[in-house]
């Protein structure tokens, strides 16, 4: 019988085939060694619980030049304190408490992008030499995710889009203009930089610019929120009614705006972290009140979670869950907190006891 | 009580149980003569409430968990017969810590974040470049080898090694044993620069 250090290796050896894209046939074989002991379910439960864990690097990830590794110690002091950051408030309900800070506080530094993109522009070159009828032709597609479903959807252009649950966007390419238009929910993006042909994403009334970066742009009703993880984007009015100036904003910014204006706000790297959570199929809340903790929920469930009692909707929560699994969240609400819970006609409806 | 669908029951496993892994470890560290031995019990307790709770969740999972700990030394002991009596004794009636449910145990965000920047600092320096490009900037395998210049099989062990080391000491915290002989520095708290 292997031992559990042989069994670890395997479990090991497992995940790193399956993140060089493993094949069905290899999926099967995985299932099928999955199911041949606990022993190796257990194994293989924790390595993949350590590289979720991992994840969080990310974090760090944000607002750093990309492809290089950063050296130990390299991090800002917050990592080795033990201090809470207030919450972000969860968008819709309530006035976010955010301040507003000039956007143009960027650092200038040389652009270590201008190799990539001098070669960038050679790749274009090429193929536009060898195929713009394909670059000149309009590409038009349209991608949607159900409730609780998450996809990550590559682009013709290199770029990738992970549109997360209940969530639309039109798609069209042409020769100029990379134009993509959010029609409903949130989408991530790390756009293939291609220096004269700029991604925009049109949402409501304004469009987010973006050339060669990492990004994400949520729709929450009539507001719409732009976070910033790598690189610069311009947010513009869309429309030419009113000449608003377009706010930049650096990697590690989060802008949200509706029709009273636009507010910048500079998020450390933990806060972005757990703004974009939902990537790793996690919600992250810190001191979030319930009733937006439940509404963030409800983007990502089928089953609607209710708050029914308005004096348990701004107890503060704090945790992090996996969207797919609201059960542990109402298990938390019901044990640590000490609500009712009642499932009623597919709906869990949360007051005081 | 009910029954789950695998991956549930792996969601909870993951959620419930893995979270203790540091208390474990060092609890199976007070009771264990043997340091070595560590590692494939802490597997083994784990497969005895895997299997436990596939059949029926148990309602205190932690108190569960050392309560198997516990019942799996003392049988390894007692077949063993190397470990004397009151020893024994003493282990079956030690304390299992119960399960205390409240609100603080959830804010783990940012001490997690931490500990597994801690750890990812503590990692060999090619383990270390490697999880990075794979997990943070998402490049593919094949990629990672041409920039490092080694070979893709190479970079394929540096990953799977990175993986099992950053796993043991991200839930296993520093008291845990690591595999393949990588050893914390004594300073396990404290900020270690360099390697």
């Amino acid at each position: 019988m292997a031992s559990n250090e042989d069994i670890e290796r395997i479990a090991a050896a497992w995940l790193v085939r399956r993140e060089g894209g493993w094949s069905d046939a290899e999926q099967a074989e995985f299932q099928a060694w999955l199911g041949t002991s606990t022993a190796h379910r257990v194994a293989w439960i924790r390595l993949n619980t350590g590289w979720q864990r991992a994840a969080r690097l990310k974090a760090l990830g944000a607002g750093l030049p990309p492809e290089r590794v950063p050296p130990p110690g390299a991090w800002p002091e917050s990592y080795s304190k033990d201090d809470f950051t207030p919450a972000i408030p969860a968008l819709g309900r309530g006035a976010p408490r955010i301040e507003v800070v000039s956007a143009e506080r960027t650092r200038v530094r040389r652009p270590r992008w201008l190799p990539w993109s001098a070669a960038a522009a050679l790749l274009l070159l090429l193929v536009g030499l060898t195929g713009w009828w394909r670059f000149g032709a309009i590409e038009r597609a349209s991608y949607a995710t159900a409730a609780g479903e998450m996809r990550t959807i590559p682009l013709t252009d290199g770029s990738t889009i992970q549109l997360g649950s209940n969530s639309r966007v039109a798609v069209a390419y042409s020769r100029r203009q990379r134009d993509l238009r959010l029609e409903q929910g949130e989408v991530f993006l790390n756009v293939a930089s291609q220096p004269g042909r700029p991604l925009r994403v049109q949402v409501l009334q304004r469009q987010v610019v973006a050339v060669g970066t990492r990004f994400s742009v949520r729709r929450d009703g009539e507001t719409l929120r732009v976070a910033v993880t790598e690189g610069r984007v311009r947010l513009e009015n869309a429309t030419r009614r009113h000449v608003v100036p377009a706010t930049l904003l650096p990697a590690g910014t989060v802008a949200i705006a509706d029709q009273d204006g636009v507010h910048v706000r500079h998020l450390s790297a933990r806060e972005m972290a757990a703004l974009l959570s939902w990537r790793e199929g996690l919600l992250v809340f810190r001191s979030t009140p319930l009733a937006d903790a439940v509404a963030e929920f409800n983007r990502y469930s089928a089953h609607k979670l209710v708050v029914d009692d308005p004096a348990i909707a701004a107890i503060p929560v704090g945790g992090s869950f996996a969207w797919t699994n609201a059960d542990a969240f109402v298990r938390v609400l019901e044990q640590g907190f000490g609500l009712h819970v009642e499932r009623v006609r597919g709906e869990i409806h949360l007051r005081a006891k | 009580m009910l029954a789950l669908m695998d991956t549930t029951l792996d969601d909870w496993f993951a959620g419930e149980i893995l979270v203790h892994e540091a208390a474990l470890v060092r609890y199976l560290l007070r009771w264990w003569p043997h340091r070595d031995d560590v590692a494939d019990l802490r597997q083994e307790v784990y497969v005895r409430v895997y299997e436990a709770a596939a059949k029926a969740l148990p309602l205190q999972p932690k108190s569960f968990l050392f309560t198997a700990a516990r019942n799996l030394m003392v049988d390894r002991w007692r077949r063993g017969k190397v470990v004397p009596l009151e020893a024994l004794g003493e282990l079956e009636s030690s304390h299992v810590p119960a399960d205390v449910i409240t609100p603080d145990r959830w804010l783990t965000s940012q001490r997690e974040l931490r500990s597994v920047v801690r750890a990812f600092d503590r990692l060999p320096p090619r383990r270390r470049e490697v999880l990075w490009l794979r997990r943070v900037e998402e490049l593919p395998l094949k990629e990672i080898a041409r920039r490092m210049g080694i070979a893709q099989k190479t970079v394929e062990k540096h990953l799977a090694d990175a993986t099992r080391d950053i796993t043991a000491m991200v839930l296993g915290g520093s008291d845990c044993p690591l595999p393949d002989g990588l050893q914390l520095p004594e300073d396990a708290h404290g900020q270690q620069r360099g390697h």
